[in-house]
Parts: structure tokens; C-alpha cells; sequence
């Protein structure tokens, strides 16, 4: 394995350089391409198992990390009785997930911003819990994004992660190219190497659990929208650089390599210490 | 003690008394409810428990002894679709008042907890066929009865003053196309505000009565109303059709299909499946609805051992899972567990839907079973998913999935496009999905399963939510499995025919030595007891 200090953190050049080409690589993401950008796998099953791991109460102040069209932020209000912080890169996003708040009469608790996971637009220590699903494995400079999530988080604050987790070395090669870019997997990580990430910017991985069947049932739905895709564009998803051809390969390594234990899709709940 | 052979010796050879030992039950209790002596019809306690990962009910009658049914075949499916469960809608009124309590007070009551998503009308009991099968108990009989105009129009009334505007109504019988007015009552449905009319039938006059299909036809073309068929299809074995049908209708079955699509109607194949006869049948029965032009969906019904049926084992008959199963197994290159989705609308463990986008050429098809694509649970769980930023989508696939959906209506057609506009790609590759699919509503197929109760397996948890009821001449809305379990259907058919109905009972092996023929081929208890008592309908 090799020391995230070396393998996440970049030059800032060279970090930025990847940024750039990793937010033109992410928008034409197979995943993003078919499962649109704010899918996560598991859906909002897997988000109350995750918030349930908080130690929310309803005077809970949380944030969203990469909140998308809003789902999670929404249920969490909603169900937990929490304010809620979204922040997404994309104003699109945000703004729809703002009609949506107001739409269920929770804008009063529910505020989304346009905002960068690396350069968090807020103050330090102001949230009790953050939450990030499904987005980890996208951000180029991890280090730096849970450095964010602990400045954010007061002291004894937790934060929820669920990602696609891959232990990189085993990975075959169909999933490891720039041309099977599915799923973030080619740069997922394991969770040992996320709990190192986490416990480099002082949170302590406290319970990790796997929920690999998600990420099968992401395979097929990437597989079943590929197929919808095919009948209805296929020259337009040609022409959006997707290879059709190469994509019944590449979904049977990613189901064998969930199958080995090569991939999966795990919890992590980690704690800033108090 | 020292006689008892399960004592133990000791090593010293002296017997010692062995100490009683708690055992475990080795079924898990889950629920308490009600259901009906299948003999008597009395209601009675019954309990749900699980056994090897299947769930049964059971329930005893003071005077008939215990019963027991297999009611789902996966429990852990059983469980976790109680989330899938829509709040139930209030009809606009309640034709019945609350008395003994459920099932007793049909209906509906006020204490029914969902309105009619489907209304039946059994224009007759006569039939130009006499299936060994027939839940209805009907066939070639000259003492049934027909409804009249002014019944019909008064039964449409009766659903449109609990409905307001009903989504559909089915004709129903006996055989529905050998009534002499047939075409008049879809005309009375259609001058409603019925939006959409299904005939149920067995296809022998839409194979060799071309006028009376052109007559269908038109009334499928008019304007924000339709008319689509329910064909009963149960397979392709000749054994299937003998066994089921008594008598081969392959050929019947097709000029009836051909003779719809050159019509214009919408067809869907009901299959009605039971264990040993038919089950190997549904995957091409599947593929055959697939590849022919006017079919668009399929129905597969496990027998409902209410009627007249062959003789059945409570303990192994099909359930919804199943099927599925079966199906599963069938098509492994287009189908998976989890593919199907249980419908919220009625109880979740009554049916399950799932829509089908089909592509390419008959040996060479894609098929995408829509649940793949979109977490569908996602929008249908209402204990824990109270908001959501997409409310649409939501609605649509409540329409989707319901009692109320029938390939060839405007609200399906329009709610799958709904649904394909939640398949939302666009801002990522610019693939603008909703118009690519624009036109997938010709591509979408629909397969429903659907274990309706009988006498041995009626819940009335299930029962209270039912949405599909049978309108009846005296203008009361009965849930469907309660007529066919309870002794409504009996009593009906007394009132209506003049003639003593006996009450049926269920075919089923642990009753053989108690039972006899009725009238009609279905069984009913032999005892003393008279005809005369049945008439009175449910206790």
C-alpha cells in the first residue's frame, strides 16, 4: 500500500491540472453519463443506515458534501429533524434541490450552496455531522477534502462516508484504464486506506461496514441504461466517446471483481476527536 | 418414571427421570389476524407464521378442525414489502354500513381501507366453454342468470358514484361476449365518465366474429376512451388446454389475437397458472406476447381455488414469488430477482408489476425491465420516505403501479413516458433521454402476477385494502377475493337466478373424503346440510 501522503497529495500545479481534466473526465463519467449526477448506490436505505450512524438529535446542524439534486439532504431534514447544509459543485444541481426544499415546505431548514469539497464555503467547527456519499472517490485531492470535513466539524462531530471502495492493486486491468472510467472506480480506494486518509486530518474511523450487493445493483443499473441508451442513441452515445462495444467486458470484470471482494461499497463513520 | 423409554440410563445403569426440556417452535409468529372457516365460511382467528423461509396462515374452525395454506413463497419478501404500502384513498361513498366486521359487511364499508382502482361487472354465468378451471363456476348451465340494460346502467351508477371518475371497469362472466348486449353495455360504460373498458374473455367469438371485433374496435378509437381485452391464454401444450380448458383452443386463441391487431385493440394474455399443469409455460407464453402485435402485456394468475378447480395441496400451491421464481428461471437472459415490484395501491403481498422496454427482433430481443433503471423502491417506500425532490416521478409510478394499469390507456401510456423523463441523463451527455424515448410506449410490455385469495388463504388484513371489487346487481362494491371466497358469489347468483345456490368449497387434497359435487363441477361439503342454508349468504 502506499502512504497517502504520497499517492493523494499532489503538486498544487499538477493538482489543479488534474482537477480540471477530472471535472471534464466526470462529465463524461459513465456513471454520471447514464445514473445521472447525483446517484448513489443504495439509495435512501443506505442513507438512513449511514445518518443513523451520527448521533443526530433535531438541534443537529449537518452538511451534505456534494448534495446533487438533494435527496439526502431532504430525508434528513425530513426524517431526523436536522438542519441541513447542502453544497454541490454544480449550480444546477444546487438551485433545482432549492425549488425542491422549498417544493416540501423545508426550505426554512435546508439551504443549498455551489461550492467546492476541497474549499468548503464555511466556517470552521459550525456542524455536528457531515455527510458524503458516493463522492470521495471523484475528488482528486482526497487528503485535502477530509482536512475540510474535520475543519468544518466542531470537536466530538462525525462524519458519515459511503463510497465505492476497491483495493487498487488487485483490480484487473478493464477497470483500470482511462476507457473504463465506471463507477470511480479507477480511483476508489480501500477502506483502510480511506480510514488513513480520514485519520491523517484527525478522524478516527470508528465503524465500517460493506454493502457490496449496492454496488452489483449499481452494475446493473448501469448495465440496463447502457441498453436503454442503445436502443434510443446509439450513435449520439457513440459520438459522447462511450464504446459500446467494450462495455459488456468491462461490466463482467466489475461484477467479478464485487463478487471477489476486489470491489465493493462501504460505510465509514469517523470522529473528530473531542 | 421407569418406564419412560426416552429416559436416559446413567453410566451406573440406574434410570434417573429425565427433566423436562423446553422446545423451540419451529415457526416464527408474525401476525394475528382473521380469516374464514373454507368450509363453513365462518369467520374465524387465523395466525401468520414462517417456515423455511416461506409463510403460511392457519386457523381453526370450532366444528371444522384446522387448515393451513401456503400464502407467500419468500418471507423474507413478505416482510420487507410491508413498506410498500400507499396510504389508502377514501371513496366518494360507502354503499354498506359496518355490522359484523370484516369480511362479513361487504361492501364496501366504511371501514375499507382503500378505494375500487378496478370495478367488475359479471354480465352473466353462461359460457360457451365448461373449464375444469373456473373460479366463476360457469358454463354451459341453464339455470345462471343475465343482467339486464337497466341493471347494468344501475351498477356503473352504483362505481361512479363511489369513484367519480373510474379509471376502468372489466366485463366479466361467464363469457361476456356471448351476452346479446354486450356492445351496448361498453356503450353505457362509455357514456360515463369511465375512461377505460376491459372485456375479459376466452377470445372464441373474437376468433370467428370479425364483425363483432370491428364493432370493439371502434369503440377503442373513441376519444379519450378505450376498450382493450383481457384474453385468457394459459399456453401452447395441448395437455394445458385440455387440462385447463377441456378443449384445445390453440388455434381459436391465435385467430383471436390476429383478429385483434388487425383491429387496433390492445391485448393482454391472462394465464391462469397451477402447479404440474401449466407452470412450465411462462416463459414462452412471455416471448409469445412479446413477438405478437397486439399484445402488450400479460397476466399470470396462480388458479384461485375458489369455483370449480382441480384438486390442489394447500401446503404447495404458487404464490406470487413463485412465480416470479418460474419466470426468473424461465428467461434468465431478461429476468432477476428483484425485477418485479409489489404493488402499493392494493396490499403489497397481493401483486407484483413489472414493465418490460423491449427492443429489437423477434429471436434477437432486449428486454429492460424497467425497475432496473431506477430505484423504484426509492419512490414507493411510504412508512420512511416521506419527501422527496421528484414528486412526478412518485406519482407516475404510482399509476404504474396499481390495479388500475392496463396497457393500451392513456394513463399508462402517458405515465411510462413520465417515467422516462425521470431517467434523466441529459445534463451530463447531452443525450436528450426524454425524446429519445418519446416514443418507447410502443416498445413497454407489462407483466403483473397476481395470487388472488381463496377460501383456504383469504387474510383480512389483505382484504380490507383490496381495490379491485365486483359491482354487483344490488349495488354494493365487493372486494374481489371476498366474493369469490365468503359465499357472496353463492348468494348473488341465488338472488339473481331464483335457484339454491350450495356454497363452495375448495378442492383441496386434506378435504377430499368431506366433499361432493355441486350443480355447477365445483365441491361443496357433504353433509346435512341443505343448499337452503348457504343461500344466505356470508355469515
Amino acid at each position: 500500500m502506499t502512504a497517502p501522503d504520497e499517492s493523494t497529495r499532489l503538486p498544487a500545479a499538477a493538482g489543479d491540472e488534474l482537477k480540471a481534466c477530472c471535472a471534464a473526465a466526470y462529465s463524461s463519467d459513465v456513471v454520471a453519463l447514464l445514473l445521472g449526477d447525483s446517484y448513489h448506490p443504495g439509495g435512501t436505505a443506505l442513507t438512513r443506515r449511514l445518518t443513523g450512524h451520527l448521533a443526530l438529535t433535531d438541534a443537529s446542524r449537518v452538511l451534505d458534501v456534494a448534495s446533487g439534486r438533494g435527496t439526502t439532504a431532504l430525508l434528513l431534514a425530513d426524517a431526523f429533524g436536522v438542519c441541513v447544509d447542502g453544497v454541490d459543485y454544480s449550480p444546477a444541481n444546487a438551485a433545482l434541490a432549492q425549488g425542491a426544499a422549498a417544493a416540501v415546505g423545508l426550505a426554512e431548514r435546508v439551504t443549498f450552496t455551489t461550492g467546492d469539497a476541497e474549499h468548503l464555503p464555511f466556517p470552521d467547527g459550525v456542524f455536528d455531522a457531515v455527510v458524503c456519499e458516493c463522492a470521495l472517490c471523484t475528488f482528486p485531492d482526497k487528503v485535502q477534502a477530509a482536512a475540510e470535513f474535520a475543519r468544518v466539524l466542531r470537536p466530538g462531530g462525525r462524519v458519515g462516508i459511503a463510497d465505492v471502495t476497491a483495493a487498487s492493486d488487485r483490480l484487473p486491468p478493464e477497470l483500470t484504464g482511462l476507457g473504463a472510467r465506471i463507477a470511480c472506480i479507477a480511483d476508489a480506494r480501500s477502506p483502510a486506506e480511506y480510514a488513513e486518509i480520514l485519520a491523517a486530518a484527525g478522524l478516527l474511523t470508528i465503524h465500517t461496514e460493506r454493502h457490496d450487493a449496492a454496488m452489483t445493483r449499481m452494475i446493473d443499473q448501469i448495465e440496463a441504461r447502457l441498453n436503454l441508451l442503445r436502443m434510443t442513441a446509439a450513435a449520439r452515445l457513440d459520438d459522447a466517446g462511450v464504446d459500446l462495444a467494450a462495455a459488456p467486458a468491462v461490466l463482467a470484470a466489475s461484477r467479478a471483481a464485487v463478487a471477489d471482494g476486489t470491489l465493493g461499497y462501504t460505510l465509514l463513520i469517523a470522529e473528530k476527536s473531542p | 418414571m421407569t418406564t419412560d423409554e426416552t429416559a436416559p440410563a446413567t453410566d451406573q445403569g440406574a434410570p434417573t427421570p429425565a427433566a423436562p426440556v423446553k422446545r423451540a417452535r419451529d415457526e416464527v409468529f408474525i401476525e394475528f389476524t382473521k380469516s374464514i372457516c373454507p368450509i363453513c365460511k365462518t369467520p374465524v382467528d387465523a395466525q401468520v407464521n414462517i417456515r423455511e423461509g416461506k409463510v403460511y396462515l392457519r386457523k381453526r374452525c370450532t366444528e371444522h378442525g384446522p387448515f393451513e395454506a401456503l400464502v407467500y413463497g419468500d418471507a423474507e419478501e413478505y416482510l420487507s414489502s410491508a413498506r410498500f404500502n400507499k396510504p389508502g384513498t377514501i371513496p366518494l361513498v360507502f354503499q354498506t354500513e359496518v355490522k359484523d366486521g370484516c369480511p362479513s359487511d361487504c361492501g364496501l364499508c366504511p371501514e375499507h381501507k382503500q378505494h375500487a382502482c378496478l370495478g367488475i361487472i359479471e354480465v352473466n354465468t353462461g359460457c360457451n366453454l365448461d373449464c375444469p378451471i373456473c373460479f366463476a363456476d360457469s358454463g354451459h348451465q341453464a339455470d345462471g342468470y343475465s343482467i339486464t340494460h337497466a341493471q347494468c346502467a344501475s351498477m356503473l351508477d352504483v362505481f361512479v358514484a363511489s369513484e367519480g371518475e373510474p379509471e376502468v371497469v372489466m366485463f366479466s362472466g361467464g363469457e361476456p361476449t356471448i351476452h346479446q348486449h354486450i356492445l351496448d353495455f361498453i356503450d353505457l360504460a362509455q357514456a360515463r365518465p369511465i375512461k377505460n373498458v376491459t372485456l375479459n374473455t376466452n377470445g372464441i367469438r373474437l376468433a370467428s366474429d370479425k364483425r363483432f371485433v370491428a364493432e370493439l374496435g371502434e369503440r377503442n378509437q373513441v376519444p379519450g376512451k378505450s376498450v382493450n381485452i383481457y384474453l385468457q391464454f394459459d399456453g401452447f401444450d395441448e395437455r394445458t388446454h385440455r387440462e385447463i380448458r377441456g378443449r384445445d383452443l390453440r388455434k381459436l386463441k391465435q385467430k383471436a389475437l390476429d383478429n385483434c391487431a388487425e383491429a387496433g385493440l390492445t391485448v393482454t394474455l391472462v394465464a391462469a397458472v397451477e402447479r404440474g399443469l401449466n407452470e412450465h409455460e411462462l416463459g414462452p407464453i412471455i416471448t409469445f406476447g412479446i413477438d405478437h402485435p397486439a399484445v402488450r402485456s400479460v397476466a399470470f394468475q396462480p388458479v384461485t381455488h375458489s369455483g370449480r378447480h382441480v384438486a390442489f395441496d394447500p401446503l404447495n400451491r404458487l404464490t406470487n414469488p413463485d412465480v416470479i421464481k418460474l419466470i426468473t428461471e424461465q428467461r434468465p437472459a431478461w429476468f432477476q430477482k428483484g425485477d418485479f415490484f409489489p404493488v402499493p395501491c392494493c396490499f403489497p403481498t397481493c401483486r407484483s408489476v413489472t414493465y418490460l422496454i423491449v427492443n429489437g427482433e423477434p429471436g434477437n430481443r432486449t428486454v429492460l425491465p424497467i425497475p432496473r433503471l431506477l430505484q423504484v423502491e426509492d419512490y414507493l417506500d411510504y412508512v420512511t420516505n416521506r419527501v422527496m425532490p421528484d414528486a412526478g416521478i412518485r406519482e407516475a409510478l404510482e399509476k404504474l403501479w396499481s390495479a388500475s394499469a392496463f396497457m393500451g390507456t392513456e394513463t399508462t401510456q402517458e405515465k411510462l413516458r413520465a417515467t422516462a423523463q425521470a431517467l434523466d441523463c441529459a445534463d451530463a451527455c447531452g443525450i436528450d433521454l426524454p425524446s429519445a424515448v418519446k416514443d418507447l410506449g410502443d416498445k413497454a410490455f407489462m407483466i403483473v402476477v397476481q395470487d388472488f385469495q381463496d377460501p383456504y388463504t383469504l387474510n383480512v388484513k389483505q382484504l380490507m385494502k383490496c381495490c379491485v371489487e365486483e359491482i354487483t346487481p344490488d349495488g354494493r362494491l365487493i372486494p374481489f377475493c371476498a366474493y369469490n371466497s365468503v359465499g357472496y358469489r353463492e348468494q348473488i347468483r341465488a338472488q339473481m337466478s331464483g335457484v339454491p345456490v350450495a356454497g363452495v368449497v375448495p378442492n383441496a387434497l386434506p378435504l377430499a373424503n368431506r366433499l361432493t359435487d355441486t350443480a355447477y363441477g365445483s365441491k361443496t361439503v357433504r353433509s346435512a346440510q341443505t343448499a337452503a342454508e348457504y343461500e344466505q349468504g356470508p355469515r
